[in-house]
């Protein structure tokens, strides 16, 4: 069960750059993704607290009409899923979506629990672990971020609030980003590398085979077609062109031929 | 008569001496095809380990996420785990030595084979993703390096075999010839 010299020549090689290529177009496509992620939550954590600080005037000063236009303008922007505002109690108090006003969210479900899941809430958190991802209605990816909203002085010294300055954490702003555009581009980036796989398996496949064809497999088959014409007892054939060893191995054969010949005359006359 | 396995190939059998007796020649015989037995037998056994390495890539993949997660004390026992980045650039790493390894093997023509131990640092590859809660991302390059790595091992070993196959068959046609030309 022998294979072909370019078989056993091209096999290893093409498992080799394959294999690894693969491999480091899995890790860097991970790793790019994991950077883009890194960056939606870092520019959504940035517009939260945008949409914290454009309505801490209007909480100020109680302009729930105000906040709740805030809302709505921010939600209707293109790839925003939703933006709630939650009281300490966990209810809907301002929402993009009129629907879900005065609605109380269960403070196991995702997003609440991070915090939640002690006896005493985690008022700090990193941006990352604000962060959680689920699948709206029309089957999209969504990035959705909970932002605290911290009671601050110009808070528990307002003449209007009743806050009490130990009162760390007054609410919650959940914002979500769809991720349509970010899958799509990952889904160029992965259909990009698979390309780019494909193109170094061709070109180190066609590669090594052209130079291997050139230099060895070529003159190998010259060398052994002419092994086989002093075989059969054509003395007169010239040698084929080749080169180093192979032209050694070539010549040896032509004396080896010419001297069995001689022998072959000299017992025939005996 | 016993050959080692792991003989290189750059010292031929066909030079190995003829028995003169024809008692010798049985035994040389028998032995080189007892010898041709196991080479074929060996000769799969790259296959053998790709072949665990995808079963336990499947369970890995089916109880990944499901595999419970280290008691709070273990954690805090074991410290924080690497980041997914840093296993990945061991990944890396550890696949180039791995191919590099494997064709100065081939090149040298030893027919070392290290399989098992290759399955034992993937399955730690595996573990250790899982442990950083990377391993739902990562898993493919894992499977990837995993197929890479043993089934250029596979061949390897499949050549260096078959290779001495041949010349174990070769050197029982010479022991056939000398068995003939003795009978007369």
């Amino acid at each position: 069960m022998g294979m072909s010299l370019s078989g056993r020549a091209i096999v290893p090689v093409t498992i080799t750059v394959t294999g690894f290529v693969v491999i480091c177009c899995l890790l860097l496509y991970q790793a790019i993704k994991q950077d883009m992620t890194q960056d939606t939550v870092r520019h959504e954590t940035a517009l939260a607290q945008t949409v914290v600080r454009s309505t801490r005037y209007a909480m100020l000063k109680a302009d729930r009409e105000t906040v709740q236009n805030i809302v709505t303008t921010v939600g209707s922007q293109q790839d925003v899923e939703q933006v709630r505002i939650f009281n300490k109690r966990g209810v809907i108090m301002f929402s993009s979506h009129s629907g879900e006003l005065n609605r109380q969210v269960d403070r196991n479900s995702e997003g609440c629990i991070a915090c939640h899941a002690g006896a005493t809430p985690v008022a700090t958190m990193g941006s990352m672990q604000q962060a959680r991802r689920y699948r709206n209605e029309r089957g999209e990816t969504v990035l959705a971020i909970t932002a605290p909203i911290y009671n601050e002085p110009d808070c528990f010294n307002a003449t209007c609030h009743v806050h009490p300055a130990t009162q760390k954490v007054l609410g919650t702003l959940d914002i979500g980003l769809s991720q349509k555009s970010l899958q799509a581009t990952l889904a160029t980036l992965r259909s990009r590398m698979a390309l780019f796989s494909v193109m170094i398996l061709l070109l180190t496949v066609a590669g090594v085979s052209a130079i291997l064809r050139r230099s060895l497999f070529l003159p190998v088959q010259r060398l052994e077609s002419f092994a086989l014409q002093l075989a059969a007892g054509h003395r007169d054939i010239p040698q084929p062109d080749l080169n180093g060893e192979l032209e050694t191995i070539g010549r040896t054969l032509q004396e080896l031929a010419d001297s069995s010949g001689k022998d072959a005359g000299k017992n025939s006359r005996t | 008569m016993k050959m080692p396995i792991g003989k290189s190939i750059t010292e031929p059998l066909h030079d190995a001496p003829l028995p003169e007796t024809q008692e010798g020649n049985e035994q040389a015989r028998r032995a080189a095809t007892g010898r041709v037995r196991e080479f074929q037998r060996r000769s799969l056994r790259g296959v053998w380990y790709l072949t665990l390495f995808l079963g336990i890539s499947l369970v890995a993949q089916q109880l990944g996420s499901h595999l419970p997660d280290f008691p709070p004390s273990v954690r805090q026992l074991l410290g924080a785990p690497p980041s997914a980045k840093m296993i990945s650039g061991l990944l890396i790493v550890y696949s180039f030595s791995a191919l590099i390894l494997i064709l100065g093997r081939m090149t040298t023509g030893t027919g070392a084979f290290s399989g098992l131990s290759h399955v034992g640092y993937l399955l730690v590859f595996y573990a250790f993703y899982h442990v950083a809660h990377a391993l739902d991302d990562n898993f493919y390059a894992v499977l990837a390096a995993g197929i890479t790595i043993l089934s250029l091992e596979s061949y390897h070993i499949w050549t260096w075999h078959q290779e001495r196959i041949r010349q174990e068959k070769q050197y029982i046609v010479r022991l056939d010839r000398m068995r003939e030309w003795k009978r007369g």
